[in-house]
């Protein structure tokens, strides 16, 4: 078992506790702090498996939505009840969560194991970006093969802009005089 | 016909990037230039969709990539275990065992077989042989050469060592743009219902605030559903799935009062669910074969073995879309994000988005790229058989008009994907061969496609007529509603006409489409799938005499005795609607074999799919 | 073959712990951070499919540095040791597409507190389910 691999195991775990602490803990502002420890995690798993240019992406996501939910969080106290704390629906749960974990683990038996993917568009992408003089492959990809989903992604983040411009209009309707006047 | 794929996207996008910038410019009380940049739009896609009909063949369109022709190397293989605990065991031999080489690829084509081992590798210049450490390895290198260059390996077969020429595999793909029948008759779909939608809006949205950030996500959505369409590539279609998504929660929540905040909040965080299902799936999907093409994925499919990792992928698509097209185990947010939105975005979201981002999706994965199997089957046809019923209990109870008709989406999206999944059951069961697709199959699937087309366009106008009754009235509830007939004539025919056709009477194109989807699950055999067909059909009449006796008929309330008909734009949107109700079932002759038989028969090709896309 | 799966079934696990907190937590910023939990398992597994084992060292960026080059054979090379770049691609637009939709879910929250004046979901309820 590489050194590698070992960092790449301790830091998932981090996530995981991390995870964990920020869904289960009552003050909101923890959690969504928690959360960000989760974010910076895959931001370090970034790093190790070769991703520099994500792992930067990744940062600066990540401050901003912290930061976003930070002004969200008004009231710091979860003072809500879950309907699950009896013990049947808690071994109900437990009980199909590891049916799925162990359903996944059997079918992951058969996918391409982890660290040998087969690679066949991200080749060819490779030698096109050789021919074309691209140094990076990931700017290469996402700028110049699969533009198009770039252009897709902008048009997301445009759709989302003009969503929240809609939603945070104090009014929704006009006053019921305009209306009629509108209609006649 | 290839640059009305691409146009079919940037239309409705430039518009959406217009209208803003029109709002802005324009002075305070000039004319309406969004309404006008809206209405222009849709009525091109209209225009697009009916050019596109003219061709039959399918249309590839390559975009940021090279022309591409793919090509199979053609094998599959298992490596030999040549590590101990993740290290390099010397003791043991390197290579990959092959267990197939497909017929008519480059593999069997240069000879070789099953059983040999493949050892090295190399290219024709190079002097020594590489080592190949695994089958993925092989794939990687291959996938890397100039399309049409020769790689040599080295094969031991019985005992001996050979050395076989290979010609490389395929070359790069951008992202495919396909047009082919399916797409086209959705393509016809969303530009018809989208263009009455825009323009029921110019009156309906009058009495909403700031319509510049009405229609421009109205644009976003349209984009994204054509998107989605004409896509033929896997992440493609989930971008543009999200481009729709996006912009429907910002519609669901329009009115921003606060049920329709909850109801969109409710939507979006489901909805968000679903697309991480789908991510998921498509990262198993590009994990096993390599790639993100549809048309390359299915011709793997054609010849790969069945794979555990595969059925979870096809279980996370089942679960994603299911979402997205809220078939029953998956159906909470649908009632409570479809009333709340405005009616114009009502109709588009259950006329067409759960259409393009669910159902359509799934049905193209199932067919064309994944294979069709018995599973896959009887998972479909179980939802579709739940949601039927399920949708129809739930609608027959219900007092507020618009959530009755959401709940009836899900009883109508029920039938389609009995009628899809009884089609792959029969085709899983007995393949095409020499006599072509078996005639149950191809029933089934027209009958679904049709009901589809036919749903598109009676729910679309239902949501309409409702949305004409609320902006009247001011009210939804059917118990504080009656004699809308004496003041509101023409709603009132139209609401008649959708309800006939919704609930499967004769001459309207409910009818036809039902009838068809009865005939063939009865035809598969599925007896009691029959009956119950005929059962929700009885109850989905039951619920909308329900609708008549309190909106239309009855006494008309004290309060109600000064409210006039809609405005024309609104009249004129339902009658396009309720003139397509009556021509698509009695002219189905006419147009069936244009518009609706390619359509049928892009699914039942399977994974012919791959070939016609890139050209044979 | 333990480690060949080991780190997606991980991702799995966080996977669950995301849809754990939307379907059992009574409060909108718990939704929300489940929600964000979600988008970042999936994009965690996307970035372990594209992992290449290096021979030897820490992984290899599918970046042509300037010590390698110009050469074909050193592209040849890079493409026998660098990770896949393709699924670093998606995970680049999937991580601004869940920020646009954590950008949205925020925006509904805090109008949704301004209707309610509190962020409990059982009192959120006008509509009946």
């Amino acid at each position: 078992m590489s050194e590698t691999l070992l960092i790449l195991y301790g830091v998932i775990c981090f996530m995981l506790v991390a995870a964990l602490v920020a869904v289960e803990t009552r003050d909101l502002l923890s959690s969504v702090l928690c959360l960000g420890a989760v974010g910076f995690g895959l931001a370090v798993v970034d790093l190790i498996v070769g991703a520099p240019d994500l792992a930067l992406t990744q940062v600066v996501v990540e401050i901003f939505a912290v930061v976003l939910l930070i002004r969200t969080v008004v009231a710091r106290e979860d003072t809500t009840r879950e309907f699950i704390r009896d013990t049947p629906h808690v071994a109900a749960m437990g009980a199909m969560i590891m049916g799925i974990l162990i359903g996944a683990y059997v079918c992951f038996q058969q996918l391409t194991p982890f660290g040998d993917p087969p690679m066949v568009m991200g080749a060819s992408y490779m030698r096109a970006a050789e021919e074309a003089g691209a140094t990076n492959l990931v700017t290469a990809v996402l700028l110049d093969f699969r533009a198009y989903d770039t252009l897709g992604e902008a048009t997301v983040i445009f759709a989302a802009i003009m969503g929240c411009y809609a939603l945070l209009r104090t009014r929704g309707r006009k006053e019921e005089h305009e209306g009629h006047d509108a209609d006649s | 016909m290839a640059f009305l794929l691409p146009l079919s996207v940037i239309i409705p996008l430039g518009a959406a990037f217009l209208i803003p910038l029109a709002q802005l410019i324009r002075s305070k009380k000039g004319c309406p230039a969004g309404e006008v940049i809206a209405l222009a739009a849709t009525a091109a896609l209209v225009v697009i969709s009916l050019c596109g009909l003219a061709t039959r063949r399918t249309v590839t369109t390559w975009i940021g990539g090279y022309e591409a022709k793919s090509e199979l190397l053609g094998l599959t293989g298992t490596t030999l275990p040549h590590t101990s605990e993740g290290e390099a065991d010397p003791a043991r031999p390197r290579g990959v065992v092959i267990e197939q080489a497909v017929p008519g690829s480059a593999a069997a084509e240069a000879g070789l077989q099953e059983g040999d081992i493949i050892t090295g590798w190399k290219l024709p210049s190079d002097k020594r042989f590489g080592p190949v450490w695994s089958m993925n390895e092989l794939r990687r290198q291959n996938a890397a050469l100039e399309p049409g260059s020769i790689m040599i390996l080295q094969v031991e077969r019985n005992g001996s060592t050979l050395e076989e020429a290979i010609k490389a595999g395929k070359s790069v793909a951008g992202i495919a743009m396909v047009g082919d029948g399916l797409t086209r008759l959705l393509l016809v779909i969303i530009g018809v219902v989208s263009f009455t939608a825009v323009l029921f809006s110019l009156s309906y949205m009058r009495t909403y605030t700031k319509l510049s950030l009405y229609y421009s996500p109205l644009m976003l959505m349209i984009a994204g559903m054509n998107g989605i369409v004409v896509s033929g590539d896997l992440f493609n279609i989930y971008v543009f799935l999200e481009v729709a998504a996006v912009s429907s929660y910002a519609l669901v929540g329009f009115g921003v009062e606060s049920e329709e905040l909850e109801a969109s909040f409710k939507y979006l965080v489901l909805s968000a669910v679903a697309s991480a299902f789908i991510l998921l799936g498509i990262g198993i999907v590009y994990s096993l074969r390599g790639t993100l093409n549809l048309a390359q994925i299915a011709e793997f499919t054609q010849f790969a073995k069945p794979n555990d990792a595969m059925w979870l992928a096809l279980a996370f698509f089942v679960a994603g879309f299911g979402l997205k097209a809220a078939m029953v185990p998956f159906h909470a947010w649908l009632p409570d994000a479809h009333p709340s939105a405005p009616a114009p975005v009502s109709a588009m979201l259950s006329g067409l988005l759960i259409k393009a981002s669910g159902v359509y999706v799934l049905a193209r994965l199932v067919f064309n790229v994944m294979g069709v199997s018995t599973a896959v089957a009887y998972v479909l046809m179980t939802m579709g058989m739940l949601s039927m019923l399920v949708g129809v209990l739930l609608a027959v109870g219900q007092w507020d008009l618009k959530r009755l008709l959401a709940y009836h989406s899900i009883s109508q999206m029920g039938y389609v994907v009995l009628a899809l999944g009884v089609g792959v059951e029969v085709l899983a069961k007995q393949p095409a061969s020499a006599l072509g697709v078996p005639p149950v199959a191809a029933l089934a699937i027209f009958a679904g496609l049709f009901h589809l087309l036919n749903h598109a366009m009676f729910k679309s106008l239902l949501f309409l007529c409702s949305g004409s009754v609320v902006h009247q009235t001011g009210t939804r509830n059917l118990k504080e509603l009656g004699g809308l007939s004496q003041r509101m004539p023409l709603t009132c025919f139209f609401t008649r006409v959708a309800s006939l056709s919704i609930a499967g009477v004769p001459p309207f194109n409910g009818f036809f489409s039902k009838l068809l989807i009865v005939i063939a699950v009865v035809w598969a055999g599925h007896w009691f799938l029959g009956g119950l067909t005929v059962l929700v059909s009885f109850l989905t009449l039951l619920s909308f005499i329900k609708v008549q006796r309190y909106v239309i008929q009855g006494e008309l309330p004290a309060k109600f005795s000064r409210i006039k008909e809609s405005p024309a734009p609104m009249l004129v949107a339902m009658g396009i609607l309720a003139v397509m109700c009556i021509a698509l079932g009695i002219l189905l002759p006419l147009y069936g074999s244009g518009l609706l038989k390619p359509a049928a028969d892009s699914l039942t090709q399977l994974a012919g799919y791959a070939t016609s896309v890139f050209g044979g | 073959m333990l480690h060949a799966v080991l780190p997606f079934v991980l991702c799995l696990v966080l996977f669950i712990i995301g849809l754990y907190a939307i379907s059992v937590k009574k409060n909108l910023i718990k939704v929300i951070v489940g929600v964000i939990i979600i988008h970042n398992s999936v994009n965690l597994f996307l970035v372990l499919i594209g992992y290449r084992v290096p021979a030897t060292g820490s992984a290899i960026a599918p970046i042509i540095t300037p010590q390698m080059g110009r050469d074909a054979m050193d592209v040849r090379e890079l493409l026998s040791h660098s990770v896949d770049p393709v699924p670093q691609a998606l995970v680049l637009t999937s991580i601004v597409i869940g920020l646009a939709v954590v950008a949205l879910m925020v925006v509904m929250a805090l109008r949704l507190h301004q209707k309610y004046g509190t962020f409990d979901l059982t009192e959120i309820s006008k509509l009946k389910g």
